[in-house]
């Protein structure tokens, strides 16, 4: 099953209600803030509302809040060194 | 150094440009071409399931797309006041968040 993969980057403020309105029914509040739906008519007819203002890419599967935020957390810069049995064990666990 | 003018004199006079400026056509470029691409993405998406929606056939039927499109339409609108019946597209409120690209019929 494929889902849109929506990102609202432009605000809807002053525009008209109902594009607001339409921003709302897709469960986007926050400008950066991204939801997936299922690839339907009706959520396509809600993204050709709101074309101007959101980001779309087609994708396999839906994200979680959480690895939405790992996609987006830079480098640490730094690695935590173990003890190689540790860090084999650790391996095995994933 | 203090230049006296109506902006800086009057307190609520704003100016906007007559001309457009060349890195806001080249944005105005940018985001036409967004708004394509959002539509390409919804279509194939749907075309893969083998469905189709009102919408985007008629936005296919009725918009060009940004490398159709000529100068005069991407940064000048109708205008019925104007003379020549043209003005700067930065001139339409909420400009950088409509999609106007076409004319009214005659024009």
């Amino acid at each position: 099953m494929n889902f849109f993969r929506i990102t609202l980057t432009r605000s809807a403020i002053g525009l008209p209600r109902r594009t607001t309105d339409v921003l709302k029914s897709l469960g986007l509040k926050k400008r950066m803030g991204t939801v997936f739906h299922p690839v339907s008519q009706d959520i396509a007819g809600k993204i050709m509302r709101v074309k101007e203002l959101v980001e779309v890419r087609e994708v396999q599967e839906r994200l979680t809040r959480k690895q939405l935020h790992l996609e987006r957390k830079p480098d640490p810069g730094y690695y935590i060194e173990k003890r190689s049995t540790a860090e084999f064990l650790e391996q095995r666990g994933q | 150094m203090f230049k006296p003018s109506s902006p800086l004199f009057g307190g609520l006079l704003w100016k906007t440009p007559w001309r457009i400026s060349s890195p806001q056509k080249a944005r105005q470029r940018k985001r036409l071409r967004a708004v394509d691409q959002v539509v390409d993405t919804v279509a194939a998406a749907l075309a893969r399931q083998g469905q189709s929606t009102k919408s985007i056939n008629r936005w296919y039927d009725e918009m060009p797309r940004e490398q159709e499109m000529l100068p005069k339409d991407k940064y000048t609108i109708f205008d019925k006041k104007e003379r020549r019946y043209r003005k700067s597209i930065h001139k339409l409120p909420k400009w950088t968040r409509v999609s106007q690209r076409v004319n009214p019929p005659g024009f």
